[in-house]
């Protein structure tokens, strides 16, 4: 799939303006950084409170970060799209990229799934609470999950094809 | 001085090893989303942002921080060690430990300010601490990427 994906962008009109736009990399590696930092910053407060830290601080007061995670997350969605589009042939077969992707979207499952019931939980007057296991079990994988993410990111150029 | 440091066999070893520059790399990574993570929800909070979050929240946070920074000094000393010579005469890596020195020092005087201060009455005095703090996290995030390419 993400071969078919790479030569569908190869030689495509952005994937020669990428390659032709010597600032843009360095830029959008910036970006993705700062889009990590986000992400994680944000996730750190809100696990961190799932896993029993700071009682004193309310939930619903640590989930008002969620637009910031949501935010880094959505830079680097579009800044790792760029990535792929400008240098496909590298991205597609890399190891450390696929399982990057691949944990990505466990790690998105995880935290849509959590919110989805959170969600519901807080809409409904039947109470149908998350036990507290079930939240620690959520935020301790969703912060294993992005630190894999980010320590294979920071792989890519070090590992080969699979 | 640093030709010395980079014949050390810590120098030798990060720069030899297969796998040792690339580890530290993804080591050094995890340390600056912790430090930086924190730090800009923290100035983001002292700036105005989600105010339902109690500003103390952040004296705790950092000693979580604290330990973000010490992962990467040890491992960003590492890799300076094994190219010293070229790192210090690199101009964004020198910007990036100014703005790191600067970021630590305006860290220590928000510490300072929200143990001292009363609970969620940020001054205007704290905020333009806060503002210039995360100017000085993102300069040393872009200066830090910048160093492979100038």
């Amino acid at each position: 799939m993400l071969d078919a994906l790479a030569q569908a962008f190869l030689g495509s009109p952005l994937n020669e303006w990428i390659q032709a736009t010597y600032w843009l990399w360095p830029v959008m590696e910036i970006t993705h950084f700062i889009g990590l930092t986000l992400l994680m910053g944000g996730l750190l407060i809100v696990d961190l409170r799932l896993l029993g830290l700071f009682p004193s601080v309310k939930l619903t007061a640590t989930h008002k970060v969620l637009p910031l995670v949501l935010l880094g997350f959505t830079l680097n969605l579009i800044t790792g799209i760029l990535f792929f589009i400008g240098d496909p042939m590298r991205y597609s077969v890399n190891v450390g990229f696929q399982i990057k992707m691949l944990l990505v979207l466990v790690a998105g499952a995880n935290a849509f799934l959590f919110h989805s019931r959170y969600w519901l939980d807080s809409q409904s007057s039947l109470s149908m609470a998350l036990n507290r296991v079930d939240e620690r079990i959520v935020a301790g994988l969703s912060l294993c999950l992005w630190t894999c993410v980010l320590l294979l990111g920071r792989l890519i150029p070090y590992v080969s094809t699979g | 001085m640093f030709e010395a440091l980079e014949s050390t066999t810590l120098a030798a070893w990060v720069g030899e090893s297969l796998w040792a520059y690339p580890g530290l790399l993804s080591v050094h990574i995890i340390g600056l989303a912790i430090v930086v993570g924190l730090f800009s929800m923290r100035d983001l909070r002292l700036l105005g942002l989600f105010p339902e979050i109690d500003t103390k929240l952040f004296l705790s946070l950092n000693k979580i921080a604290a330990i973000g920074f010490v992962i990467n000094a040890v491992s960003g000393f590492m890799l300076f060690s094994s190219q010293a010579s070229i790192f210090v005469q690199s101009t964004p890596f020198l910007i990036k430990m100014g703005a790191i020195v600067v970021g630590m020092v305006l860290a220590g005087i928000i510490h300072f300010r929200l143990g001292s201060g009363i609970a969620n009455h940020v001054t205007s005095g704290t905020k333009l601490v806060a503002a210039f703090s995360l100017l000085s996290w993102l300069s040393a995030i872009a200066a830090g990427r910048l160093i492979a390419y100038l």
